[in-house]
């Protein structure tokens, strides 16, 4: 064999590789879920009774109809209100320069740092004595504050790359700041509220240890994330419904995510790949 | 917008915001005030929901926090003693550090090798399948935590997992093996799912800091006679270096604080002790035993080595851009 036939024979080896290890955790849950005989053991790769029976149950009985819904109306109303505050923010940021911006940039970036695991805590206090423990508007509050660092570190890049003098020449035809923000600002970062809104979205639809704590008792109110625990048995687990329930909560995460996954790197290392 | 991975052009004139500052009427206090007023909702919620939080579950770790106090809202304060029972708990030196530290590194390795490996496979590959590869990692990168936890749970699961049927099919082992129960197995299970899921995000990366090195350079090389090893350490890496540290450390703090990955995986909330990590254990010390003081302070304990990592990497980002 010549070395060019080799080396692609090899290349070739480590793709298929790749791509068994890449997606044989998503392809393992699409056939699980299709399987009315998943988790009764022998599960052949492919489905042996191809059905829709689990998701049928996950969406009745299982709940998730109820779960959806609620994921729905927090993740809208996170991805409304830290939009509208994340563009102010990147606006006042990216365009003007005043005493403590850039410490200002430095705690946007810092407090994104921050775990989960201490926020909980104080959180859950302060939730409670507001008496919104267990309600879907306490869960809601707490994820806007948490996509808000990332959507304002992020739409900070797309407000300051449209170009200033578009906005000069709004003034000169005599548009006022309120009136240029309007017609010339706002248009050119839409595709960058886009980005940013997928981006909350995704953050309120994967979180998992607030709704677990804030939402404990009141199952009716729990999103998807945590709608999944109660096919947990104490000595058998419902497989086939646990995986019909995560192919329902991954496809639309799946979805966005591909609209907007280059500028999900983007935002991560903002500045450090330059072009 | 642009279609490549870097983050948008800053426009001409940026580096300058105070020419934006608004139409020319400076004298304007309205003018002064725009960008606090600008600010200010979303500096609120954030002071609220989440610099107030941070300086509260510092005031917990110095009280004896329980139910009682969360009911009556009385303090209760003991001082430095929450951190003297962590400092001398053993469970801290035998589980919960090994577990934290020795996965973290382990983790960003691996996820940083396999990224890196993955990243120069794909810079290899015809356009076609360069799209196939990436879309598949991206499948794999945008599988939620949640769900990607409960799946490798259910492949390793104990008695009908996948892994445990194989390998009785083929006579490596007599019996299905619980995976889970012992600490090992347990972690490299978390290593997989960790891994798994924070590999794609490391091989985009580099792949768009691999296409920005010269050409020219790396066909010199060649012609001077570097292999494609030598070519790799000696002329990739270096060019790459801040993307490098950029990848490390945003993994590592990923790695410090894994969560749902742990949490979710049988006898990860706390009944198998073994398997603690600093995050786990302050949710199970809070919201198990009702220990919210004892719980805040190792949540400050890992919050102030996140924020250690933290300041490393805004020191890296700073030598590269203006803010």
């Amino acid at each position: 064999m010549s070395r060019n036939a080799r080396a692609s024979a090899v290349k070739a080896v480590l793709v298929v590789l790749l791509l068994a290890f890449t997606l044989f955790p998503a392809f393992w849950m699409l056939s699980s879920a299709f399987d009315a005989r998943a988790g009764s053991g022998g599960q052949t790769l492919l489905p042996r009774e191809f059905s829709l029976e689990n998701f049928g149950y996950v969406l009745t009985e299982g709940g998730f109809d109820v779960f959806l819904r609620n994921s729905a109306m927090v993740a809208l109303v996170t991805v409304l209100a830290s939009a509208v505050l994340a563009l102010l923010a990147s606006v006042a940021v990216a365009r003007f320069r005043f005493r403590f911006r850039t410490s200002m940039l430095l705690m946007i970036l810092v407090v994104q740092m921050v775990p989960l695991e201490a926020l909980v805590i104080p959180l859950f206090v302060q939730v409670r004595d507001l008496g919104l423990l267990n309600t879907l508007l306490g869960l809601m509050v707490v994820y806007v504050a948490l996509s808000l660092p990332f959507g304002i570190w992020m739409l900070r890049g797309f407000v300051a790359a449209v170009p200033i003098e578009l906005e000069e020449a709004a003034y000169l035809d005599g548009a006022t700041w309120g009136r240029m923000f309007r017609s010339v600002l706002l248009p050119l970062v839409m595709p960058g509220l886009v980005a940013t809104s997928v981006f909350s979205f995704i953050t309120a639809w994967n979180e998992f240890i607030f709704a677990m704590t804030l939402l404990g008792g009141a199952s009716e109110n729990y999103t998807v994330a945590i709608g999944l625990k109660q096919f947990f048995g104490e000595h058998t687990n419902e497989w086939g419904y646990i995986m019909a329930a995560s192919t329902i909560i991954t496809i639309p995460v799946m979805i966005f995510f591909v609209v907007v996954q280059r500028r999900l790197s983007a935002g991560l290392v903002a500045g450090a790949v330059k072009g | 917008m642009t279609s490549t991975i870097q983050a948008p052009q800053v426009a001409r004139g940026a580096e300058s915001p105070r020419a934006a500052g608004g139409p020319v009427q400076r004298k304007n206090p309205l003018v002064r005030a725009r960008p606090w007023l600008l600010l200010a909702p979303a500096l609120a919620v954030l002071a609220v929901l989440l610099l107030w939080p941070l300086v509260r579950v510092f005031l917990f770790s110095l009280q004896d926090y329980g139910l009682r106090e969360i009911v009556s809202g009385d303090a209760n304060w003991i001082g430095l003693a929450n951190y003297g029972e962590i400092f001398t708990d053993p469970t801290l030196w035998t589980v919960v550090l090994p577990n934290t530290v020795g996965f973290a590194v382990l983790a960003v390795a691996g996820t940083v090798a396999l990224g890196t490996a993955v990243a120069v496979l794909m810079a290899s590959l015809g356009p076609v399948w360069r799209t196939v590869v990436g879309s598949a990692i991206m499948i794999a990168w945008a599988m939620p935590a949640v769900t990607g936890t409960y799946v490798w749970v259910w492949i390793f699961d104990a008695d009908r997992g996948i892994v445990n049927e194989t390998l009785q099919a083929i006579g490596l082992q007599d019996e299905p093996v619980n995976w889970f129960t012992n600490r090992y197995t347990f972690y490299a299970i978390v290593l997989l799912n960790v891994i798994h899921h924070g590999f794609p995000f490391v091989a985009i990366t580099i792949l768009a800091g691999l296409l920005g090195v010269p050409k020219e350079m790396l066909e010199a090389a060649e012609v001077d006679g570097a292999g494609s090893w030598r070519r790799f350490w000696s002329i990739i890496v270096p060019n790459l270096r801040q993307v490098f540290a950029v990848v490390i450390i945003l993994s590592t703090i990923w790695d410090f604080k894994v969560f749902a990955q742990v949490y979710l995986m049988p006898g990860g909330a706390g009944s198998n002790r073994e398997a603690l990590n600093l995050g786990v254990w302050s949710y199970v010390e809070s919201f198990g035993q009702n220990r919210y003081g004892f719980g805040s302070a190792i949540a400050v304990l890992l919050t102030v080595v996140l924020l250690g990592i933290t300041v490393v990497y805004v020191r890296t980002m700073l030598k590269e851009e203006e803010l």
